[in-house]
């Protein structure tokens, strides 16, 4: 049995080494908030100081309306695409799992083996022939592709490896009983997914909507690639090429767009914290 | 197959029709495409001309795919161990109960929201030689030691110790991951063994570590995956440099087919970094089997 | 969920309602009297003031040529102009017209990104007698005629007159004219060591404060790699499509520039090339008076009136000296271009704006704004003579000399620049011996010149 003293001094220890590591979990953002409030002499002071004397909002207008970025009109082609893949994605992966989940047939197994492996392809396989297969459409077909945002949501329309399995490990913990009753009672398979299974779901769709926007909301790689045009760029993208573009960087601006593009981020995940975390360790569990 | 059997598959195949017309539009017919152009020379302005093993060979005798390689595995070689002691460390402290624990939990995870350009931005800043919050914070110890601050992102030698420092900020998530199976562990495997006199970091090294070890093995095999794919940060904050030291291999990738309009090379690689990833994971399942317990599925 | 929380998540609902129903569109801002003509989108690279001046121009056109024939042109900013450009033409969504830089007329143009534009060119009469033959034929590639140009360049020697006078004495002991420029390599070098100014600090330390002659850094660009041209040689043979690192006048211009690190040593070299930011800032040695003579473009003139006008007079301009007896009026001529990549739609209308900058009264117009020369055969008596830069004549004499250069006409210039830049680093750096660095990068650009060929044929036979 161990004394009290040692119980104390084991809490101590624990408390502060959660202390320490949660101060320099926080300290980096503090301090992009700090920056951003700074006026540009400000920032090269030496020693560097922690609250500015003036507090220049005016940085955050700088950093949305400056001429050369259009934070605007990037915020907006991002809300576009991040809206269509989340309802996409939510919608066609409860389709695809359940039909994983709720329906008994002749090679669904190896189906869902090969779907759980496709996980595994590093994106930039796909990205080069996704291009050419793009340029293709666009040259053969009258929809153009590449001058717009579609290759990045309308893939998602067609269910996303991790979303069908996440949906499909829940789907399978809904009993047997509710469908069979449904059925008995005359509905279709489609009644049955739609009027049943589906608002069960709401916590399960929840986690996948939050995931997919999040996922949106930060993709680069796809931008980088299909985007052609600044017009359509996301948030990402733009203040990619903003950073990049400036031979002196105004860092406080910088931060201050910084902390623009994490506030919704951040907001969604105070108010959906415990969806996000349930969401986090069943990848984690069932994986 | 009888009446019903088929009246299910159709059912089935129905329910799927989406993944499925999307895997064979946006998976597989680009996988079989990408084979072949890994066969040919092709720059999308012109037909593409098959060439047979030709970029393989050429990539083989390429310096800077060499490079690409090093980097990438140098990073990894530094960020695995420390990303995987530094998360299940936080997890465990986390794991005990203290009040407040719900805040500490949410702070840690925190980070790991940030998205991309917003921490690639801000750590710039931080590791700016001469303006940094890191450089000025150790300002004292520095002057004490006579020394000046290190160059971070700007010299070959400490780019990737830097960006691996840096995905060091953003464990949170991987720590949730931990938590939750932390939290799986029977309590009376630890009664157990502190009856049998175990001390603490026997405790942790006889009954956490194993039977979490499938967790563990999880994380790993998500790790290798995706560092072989790491582009986003070293394209934002270093641009490959300085001087090619932080050229991952998808950074490369992505040059040659998007800079240089090279798209046959460029599949090349891409077939290479599979290869890479089936080896690697092949390699984790392969060694699981001694060290990962499942307990009793 | 909590109240709050729904409430808060309502919040973020409409505010993003709001971006999505009242946000700024990606279309483009077409005025509403236009909305029936042809856009043409116009991808530019400059910024700040160059980019305000074509902008004036692109709204002349819209004005007048554009509003007869329903044309409206578009310009936006682009970084990485190039990549971005071909990558879109892969892409099959290309801008209408790209400004681009002239090695791409080589470089795209065998990769067959570009519309060629010599029958465009005819039908707008369009000939080789309204250009100065250097900028008329680096826009030509295999016989097509794929850009035209928007702004010129021909780099000259700019050197310090008030200077020169204040140190006539020791000129004149020293054999030298302080009322006339050095009109050769050799005398550049004395001009240079008796303009040099070494101070000794507290430390016994000597320091350069101000030096005659330095190279400039060549990230800067490309004039540094060329300086073999001063020297007579070339270093690719564009006929026997080769190329010449290794002739005796390249590797004597590489010599040439490791004479400045050896003399003033390397750490001087490095200082004056890292405290400087940049050939347009105020703290370019030239403008500041540490460093008495440099190669540059006209444009320095707007640079040191905006930034040191006080120097507005000590200054001139001369063909910069070679080290071939005989030999004047040698200077190299990259420029700016205007072209229409492959898959444009609109090709006629692209092409009408590109034959309005090309008018001579819109040319004179911008390359006053951009205070650079003219690539037209004809001048007018107003540009000569209202131009910013007083000695604009001077850069007229040199690209209209038969010495005037074009940029390398290979397709893979881009990859020999960036070897060559490496080999001007390291000489100045003292890292690198010029001669057997110079036979090494021959190799290997020679091999992979060849591979490209031999890519060229394999794709054209596939194609056939």
């Amino acid at each position: 049995m161990k004394s009290v003293r040692e119980k104390f001094w084991a809490s101590v220890t624990t408390y502060a080494a959660l202390v320490v590591i949660c101060a320099l979990a926080m300290i980096p953002l503090l301090w992009m908030v700090s920056t951003s409030l700074k006026s540009d002499s400000e920032i090269v002071e030496s020693p560097p100081r922690w609250i500015p004397d003036k507090l220049m909002w005016d940085n955050y207008r700088l950093a949305i309306s400056s001429e050369w970025a259009h934070f605007p009109l990037w915020t907006r082609n991002t809300l576009i695409i991040a809206v269509l893949a989340v309802i996409g994605t939510t919608f066609s992966s409860a389709v695809v799992a359940y039909g994983f989940a709720k329906i008994r047939f002749r090679g669904r197994g190896p189906l869902f083996t090969l779907m759980l492996s496709t996980m595994m392809i590093p994106f930039p396989v796909l990205m080069v022939p996704l291009f050419g297969i793009f340029v293709w459409l666009g040259a053969h077909t009258p929809i153009q592709w590449l001058g717009t945002a579609k290759p990045l949501w309308v893939p998602s329309w067609f269910g996303s490896a991790f979303s069908i399995f996440l949906l499909r490990q829940f789907f399978t913990t809904i009993p047997d009983e509710l469908s069979e009753a449904a059925r008995i009672d005359g509905c279709s398979v489609w009644g049955i997914f739609w009027r049943i299974i589906l608002p069960l779901s709401r916590p399960a769709l929840s986690v996948v909507a939050l995931f997919t926007f999040m996922w949106a909301w930060r993709d680069f790689l796809g931008p980088l690639i299909f985007l052609q045009r600044p017009t359509q760029y996301t948030l990402s993208l733009g203040l990619q090429t903003l950073q990049s573009q400036h031979g002196s960087t105004p860092w406080n601006q910088l931060m201050a767009a910084s902390v623009l593009v994490i506030l919704p981020v951040l907001v969604l995940f105070f108010i959906a914290q415990k969806t996000f975390i349930e969401g986090i360790a069943t990848t984690g569990m069932k994986g | 197959m009888t009446r019903g059997e088929i009246r299910n598959l159709l059912k089935g195949l129905a329910f799927l029709s989406p993944w499925l017309i999307g895997f064979g539009v946006f998976m597989f017919l680009p996988i079989v495409l990408s084979m072949y152009y890994s066969l040919c020379d092709y720059n999308l302005l012109q037909s593409p001309a098959f060439i047979g093993a030709e970029n393989y060979r050429a990539l083989i005798h390429d310096g800077i795919f060499w490079k690409s390689l090093r980097v990438t595995l140098l990073y990894a070689a530094i960020s695995l161990p420390a990303g995987l002691v530094v998360s299940l460390g936080v997890a465990v402290l986390l794991n005990v109960s203290v009040r407040g624990q719900a805040i500490f939990r949410t702070i840690i995870f925190v980070p790991s929201l940030v998205p991309t350009i917003a921490a690639a931005m801000l750590w710039r800043w931080m590791f700016n030689q001469r303006l940094g919050l890191i450089n000025r914070a150790l300002e004292p110890l520095l002057e004490l030691l006579h020394k000046s601050g290190p160059p971070w992102l700007a010299q070959s030698a400490w780019v990737i110790p830097s960006l691996a420092l840096m995905s060091l900020w953003s464990v949170g998530n991987t720590v949730i991951i931990y938590l939750a199976g932390l939290q799986d562990v029977p309590r009376e495997l630890y009664e157990a063994a502190e009856l049998d006199g175990a001390g603490k970091r026997q405790q942790l090294w006889h009954v956490t570590i194993p039977m979490i070890s499938p967790v563990i093995f999880f994380n790993l095999v998500m790790a290798i995956i995706g560092i072989l794919q790491v582009f986003d940060t070293p394209f934002m904050m270093t641009h490959g440099g300085p001087n090619r030291a932080s050229y991952f291999y998808t950074f490369y990738l992505y040059d040659s087919a998007f800079t240089y309009l090279k798209m046959g090379y460029a599949s090349a690689m891409a077939w290479i970094q599979l290869l890479l990833v089936l080896v690697l994971t092949g390699i984790a399942f392969g060694t699981s089997k001694r060290w990962v317990y499942y307990q009793g599925k | 969920m909590k109240r709050i929380s729904r409430f808060i998540l309502g919040v973020m609902a409409v505010g993003a309602l709001c971006v999505l129903i009242f946000g700024p569109r990606p279309e483009p801002a077409v005025p509403p009297d236009r909305e029936r003509d042809v856009v043409i989108h116009y991808w530019e690279k400059w910024l700040g003031p160059e980019y305000e001046a074509i902008q004036q121009v692109v709204d002349d056109f819209n004005d007048s040529v554009g509003r007869e024939k329903h044309i409206y042109v578009e310009l936006m900013s682009m970084s990485d102009i190039d990549q971005k450009t071909l990558v879109a033409t892969a892409g099959g969504v290309p801008p209408d017209v790209a400004g681009l830089w002239d090695p791409m007329v080589v470089q795209f143009g065998s990769l067959g990104a570009l519309v060629p534009l010599e029958d465009l060119a005819k039908a707008h009469h369009i000939t080789a007698a309204d250009y100065k033959p250097v900028y008329w034929n680096a826009s030509h590639w295999a016989g097509h005629l794929y850009a035209l140009p928007s702004t010129p360049a021909a780099v000259a020697l700019f050197y310090n007159r008030r200077i020169f006078q204040e140190n006539a004495a020791k000129l004149r002991s020293a054999g030298l004219d302080p009322d006339r420029p050095p009109q050769t390599i050799d005398e550049l070098d004395r001009y240079s060591d008796v303009l040099t100014v070494y101070v000794t600090d507290a430390h016994g330390n000597r320091h350069v404060q101000r030096v005659g002659y330095l190279p400039m850094p060549p990230e800067w660009d490309w004039y540094v790699t060329s300086m073999p041209l001063w020297f007579g040689a070339e270093e690719w043979d564009a006929r026997g499509r080769r190329f010449t690192l290794t002739d005796p006048g390249v590797i004597r211009a590489f010599e040439w520039m490791e004479r400045f690190p050896r003399k003033l040593g390397v750490a001087t070299v490095s200082e004056f090339f890292t405290s400087q930011g940049g050939f347009n800032t105020a703290q370019n040695s030239f403008m500041l008076g540490t460093q008495v003579m440099e190669l540059q473009g006209p444009w320095m003139a707007n640079y040191i009136h905006h930034d040191n006008p006080s120097m507005d007079h000590d200054w001139a301009v001369a063909p910069f000296p070679t080290a071939v007896p005989g030999l004047k009026n040698v200077t190299y001529c990259p420029f700016d271009t205007l072209m229409i990549p492959r898959g444009c739609k609109h090709i006629p209308e692209a092409f009408e704006f590109i034959a309005y900058v090309n008018r001579q009264d819109v040319m004179e117009k911008l390359c006053m704004l951009h205070c650079k020369n003219s690539p037209l055969s004809k001048v007018s008596w107003n540009f000569l003579h209202h131009h910013p830069n007083p000695y604009i004549g001077v850069f007229e004499e040199l690209a209209s000399s038969p010495n005037a250069h074009m940029t390398m006409q290979c397709p893979i210039a881009q990859e020999a620049g960036g070897e060559l830049t490496a080999i001007v680093q390291g000489v100045l750096a003292l890292e690198v011996d010029p001669k057997p660095a110079l036979a090494a990068a021959q190799v290997r650009l020679q091999a992979r010149y060849e591979e490209f060929e031999k890519a060229l044929n394999r794709r054209m036979r596939a194609a056939n």
